[in-house]
């Protein structure tokens, strides 16, 4: 079985240390063989991979509105590899990655945001705010989220002009927030990925900006990061 | 016409059980939403289509709510001034269902009102029709400003729904994050859902100064 890492980079507000400084993180913290790759709009090493164009029409800039969608071309069998692992740019790996390609495969698994209140979840499912779930982390198995891609081939023209996030989407046609058991995509457990900017698991432990170096992966998401707009306090912390 | 909603005893025991649900743990998050659908504005809107139906003189048997909400006045409305026979609600949230299933129990006991949860631009609402039943005769969406446009309404549902009358409503009021589909006009409404024979077309200022446009048609 083939361990694959990807990211992924796009535009021009995050610079190539970035991913560098990922794989120099990957490096140190996995214990098993992997490849690395990263997915990007202008390739200029041997690990980049050009992302592809198609649903580029889609995207109304001035909206914004499900902006993060190229990383929907990763579940197109892009890259070579049984065994996927995503990881946005801006994260910090505490532990050994090994865990995730060991983990139960039965459904693909992305980061359930315990920091959200499930409450106020439910409440905005329906204006398409809060959403549970985060794309910073991905695992799953060749083919087997090729359906997500389909679907948003498919329906295109409508998921750009509905959801806000890749996040928002997956949450509603990917995941059920009432029965968090019975969706396609299941949430990694708490204790495996927090935030820096939001917290970690409502509402027991919710301090910001603390490093939790006994979870595996801290994120760097926050409410206010739309497309071209990132701090560099994670610079601090590599 | 029709200006007020009958509060009979039957209505105030289930609308009394939703007060009771969202001061309890499961659905208390839900208590902002269930005030914010039962305001003049909301009351008001809903009237507005039943005077406007009634004033077309059309019958109406056996309709179809898109993201219906807790359909707390239209049930009612349509059941009580209009002799709907039944009425589907297609939502997208759970706690909706739920609460619209207390709001309106006592046409639930009876069969005449039913909640599906489905998303209704990607799934026609007919997967949820019983093989060989009755399709709708009226389509109701007061929500047009919440979703894509309803022409993929209609096209995914083209040739299954027994030509239903269209009536639509929605704003030109784009202050909110989830009105990602306000438009200018009635005209551009319904320009959006392709209707050809526009029966009725009107704007009207609601209490909470919103411009809210209807449209009825096919």
């Amino acid at each position: 079985m083939t361990n694959t890492i990807l990211c992924m980079k796009w535009g021009d507000k995050y610079d190539q240390i970035y991913v560098e400084k990922l794989k120099e993180q990957c490096e140190q913290n996995c214990s098993v063989p992997f490849n690395f790759y990263c997915l990007t709009d202008k390739p200029t090493q041997p690990y980049d991979i050009q992302i592809p164009t198609t649903l580029d029409n889609y995207y109304h800039k001035k909206r914004g509105f499900f902006w993060a969608y190229r990383k929907i071309h990763m579940f197109n069998d892009l890259v070579e590899g049984n065994q996927f692992l995503f990881l946005d740019l801006d994260v910090i790996i505490h532990q050994d990655l090994k865990y995730f390609f060991d983990l139960d495969m039965e459904k693909p698994w992305i980061v359930r945001g315990w920091w959200n209140d499930l409450a106020t979840v439910k409440n905005n499912y329906s204006k398409n705010k809060s959403t549970p779930l985060n794309s910073s982390v991905i695992r799953w198995n060749k083919g087997q989220m090729k359906s997500v891609y389909n679907h948003v081939k498919k329906n295109a023209e409508i998921i750009f002009f509905t959801y806000p996030s890749l996040d928002n989407y997956m949450a509603h046609h990917w995941y059920d927030p009432w029965s968090e058991e019975e969706g396609f995509l299941q949430g990694l457990p708490k204790g495996d990925v927090y935030s820096w900017y939001k917290g970690n698991i409502h509402p027991d432990d919710m301090s910001k900006k603390v490093l939790r170096e006994d979870h595996k992966i801290c994120l760097f998401n926050n409410s206010t990061h739309t497309e071209g707009n990132y701090d560099e306090e994670i610079k601090n912390l590599w | 016409m029709v200006d007020y909603i009958k509060f009979s005893p039957d209505v105030a025991r289930d609308w009394k059980s939703v007060q009771s649900a969202v001061r309890g743990d499961t659905y208390r998050h839900c208590a902002r939403r269930v005030e914010d659908a039962s305001t003049s504005s909301q009351l008001r809107s809903k009237l507005w289509i039943i005077e406007e139906v009634s004033n077309l003189d059309i019958k109406v048997d056996r309709v179809a709510l898109l993201a219906g909400w807790y359909a707390n006045f239209i049930v009612p409305l349509l059941i009580d001034e209009l002799g709907a026979s039944f009425i589907h609600n297609f939502e997208i949230d759970q706690d909706v269902k739920q609460l619209s299933y207390k709001f309106n129990k006592r046409y639930k006991e009876e069969e005449k009102y039913k909640c599906y949860i489905v998303d209704v631009m990607f799934e026609p609402i007919w997967n949820f029709m019983k093989q060989g039943a009755s399709g709708f005769d009226l389509v109701i969406n007061t929500s047009c400003e919440h979703m894509f446009p309803m022409h993929k309404f209609l096209k995914i549902n083209r040739g299954f729904l027994d030509n239903p009358l269209y009536v639509l409503q929605s704003t030109d009021d784009d202050q909110y994050d989830d009105h990602i589909n306000c438009v200018n006009s009635p005209e551009e409404l319904a320009e959006q859902a392709n209707l050809v024979d526009v029966l009725y077309s009107g704007t009207k200022v609601l209490d909470n100064g919103m411009n809210r446009f209807m449209v009825i048609g096919k």
